[in-house]
């Protein structure tokens, strides 16, 4: 017990400089909008600025230039990021995609859909947590009424009964990064986590929080360290870890399949839907 | 007298104007979307869909207005030659891309919601779509391109030509429109 009480420190200790990096670069990414805006409209580099004046507005407007202003996130490390990103590439088809292909196989797809569900739902801690710390009470009242409806009428989960009430279906997901987001910490630089994939400096910590609060890892982060072994308590977590691998590689290749850079793919993709999650 | 009557009739046309465009957009998108998904159906054979449906989707789809969003400012420094190219081959990854998430005989139940209007000649659709028992918000673009056609689809958050966009972008930032064209033909012929 001495032991873990040391661990949660070190973590707090790990995550603390991530945090004022985080205000750090919020100072600079203020000043990245205004130098892309500037790439973007001199974008032919010889002609410059002149060129662009004498097209005018009209031109411009041709091409609606919304998409200029995307979401887009700060990326210093992208060395680094590619480096990350190529060897995760490399595991996922040798490792990962030959799991996927087993688990798909081994498991007709209503199994697979109601393990997906049953872990979905032991995950409302998360989600009620966090709508809570955001503020959401309508919503972590609604979510506290699915997960009722869930586990008592579709088996701990496994069916999801909420879904014939229209006003419990399809309520949008929420996680920690999603409240960090909302306290107004900035996503901090983008790093491509080793297996994981994209993420930031905050939405790291947030993975951490959603960890914590997720109870399929209570028993391990109870335990974690200790003397007393308890090999069971790695089933939940490996099992949890084991059903998202099929639908993360679908998702990883359908950004990835078709793009001109899967790098550039995956992190646009990654910033919009991060924006996009933190609205709802 | 004549001349209130003619303000009363404005005032009143103007937003009804509006509306109908927003209601024709719709009704454009959901015919649209019901040829795509029969086409789908009788299809049935997963490698022949992007030929089945490249015909279909070229009628409801302006890949020119997307390719040319997609690349951005620098569409202007593309011969017409190239411009053509640079569709071409953006439409085929496009179409392509888009068939590969169709498992014949799964249908999406899809709710249209209330049409918005960002701009003139533009309206955004959104829809809550569930395939294979999940839910997936997706926004479809359209705008008055002969007609009402789609110009990007944004799916839970991600638009699909801001995806490309940063990707042809950093392209054209190296080598201009060379750059843009060889990256899209490096993409299209790379093994499915």
């Amino acid at each position: 017990m001495k032991y873990h009480t040391s661990t949660l420190r070190l973590l707090l200790l790990a995550v603390s400089p991530l945090l004022t990096d985080c205000s750090m670069t919020a100072a600079k990414k203020a000043s990245q909008p205004m130098a892309l805006a500037e790439t973007a409209t001199a974008a032919p580099k010889g002609k410059g600025a002149a060129a662009a004046a004498k097209v005018g507005p009209t031109k411009a407007e041709e091409e609606v230039d919304e998409y200029a202003a995307s979401a887009d996130i700060y990326d210093p490390l992208q060395g680094l990021n590619r480096a990350t990103f190529f060897i995760n590439d490399k595991l996922y088809t040798l490792i990962f995609r030959p799991i996927a292909k087993g688990y798909n196989f081994i498991l007709p797809r209503p199994v697979r859909k109601g393990i997906d569900n049953a872990f979905e739902n032991a995950k409302y801690p998360v989600r009620v947590v966090n709508c809570t710390l955001q503020g959401k009470f309508k919503r972590a009242g609604q979510e506290t009424a699915k997960f009722a409806v869930n586990t008592v009428g579709g088996v701990v989960g496994i069916f999801r009964p909420a879904e014939k009430i229209p006003s419990l279906a399809n309520l949008p997901d929420e996680d920690t990064g999603q409240t960090l987001a909302k306290w107004g910490i900035p996503h901090g630089a983008y790093i491509v986590l080793p297996l994981l994939g994209p993420c930031s400096l905050r939405d790291t910590v947030g993975l951490a929080g959603d960890y914590a609060l997720n109870p399929v890892n209570w028993p391990y982060l109870y335990w974690f360290g200790s003397r007393s072994k308890h090999d069971w308590i790695v089933a939940p977590p490996a099992a949890n870890t084991l059903r998202t691998i099929p639908t993360q590689i679908d998702k990883y290749d359908t950004i990835t399949k078709d793009a001109v850079d899967p790098y550039l793919s995956a992190r646009s993709a990654y910033s919009q839907s991060r924006e996009e999650a933190a609205k709802r | 007298m004549t001349l209130r009557f003619l303000l009363s009739l404005l005032i009143l046309a103007v937003p009804f104007s509006a509306s109908a465009q927003l209601a024709d957009a719709q009704s454009k998108l959901k015919s649209a979307v019901a040829e795509v998904l029969s086409v789908a159906d009788r299809t049935g054979n997963r490698s022949a869909l992007p030929n089945s449906l490249r015909p279909v989707l070229h009628k409801h789809v302006s890949f020119e207005t997307m390719t040319k969003r997609a690349v951005g400012p620098g569409w202007r420094q593309f011969s017409p030659a190239q411009q053509q190219q640079a569709t071409e081959l953006f439409s085929t990854l496009i179409i392509r891309s888009y068939s590969s998430k169709f498992t014949p005989g799964e249908h999406p139940a899809i709710t249209y919601q209330q049409a918005v209007q960002p701009a003139e000649g533009r309206v955004d659709v959104p829809t809550n779509m569930v395939y294979k028992g999940s839910h997936y918000n997706v926004v479809y673009r359209m705008e008055q391109v002969q007609g009402w056609r789609i110009t990007d689809v944004v799916i839970e958050g991600v638009s699909l030509i801001a995806n490309y966009r940063s990707q042809l972008d950093s392209q054209f930032q190296r080598g201009g429109a060379e750059a843009v064209i060889s990256s899209l033909t490096q993409s299209v012929s790379r093994p499915q």
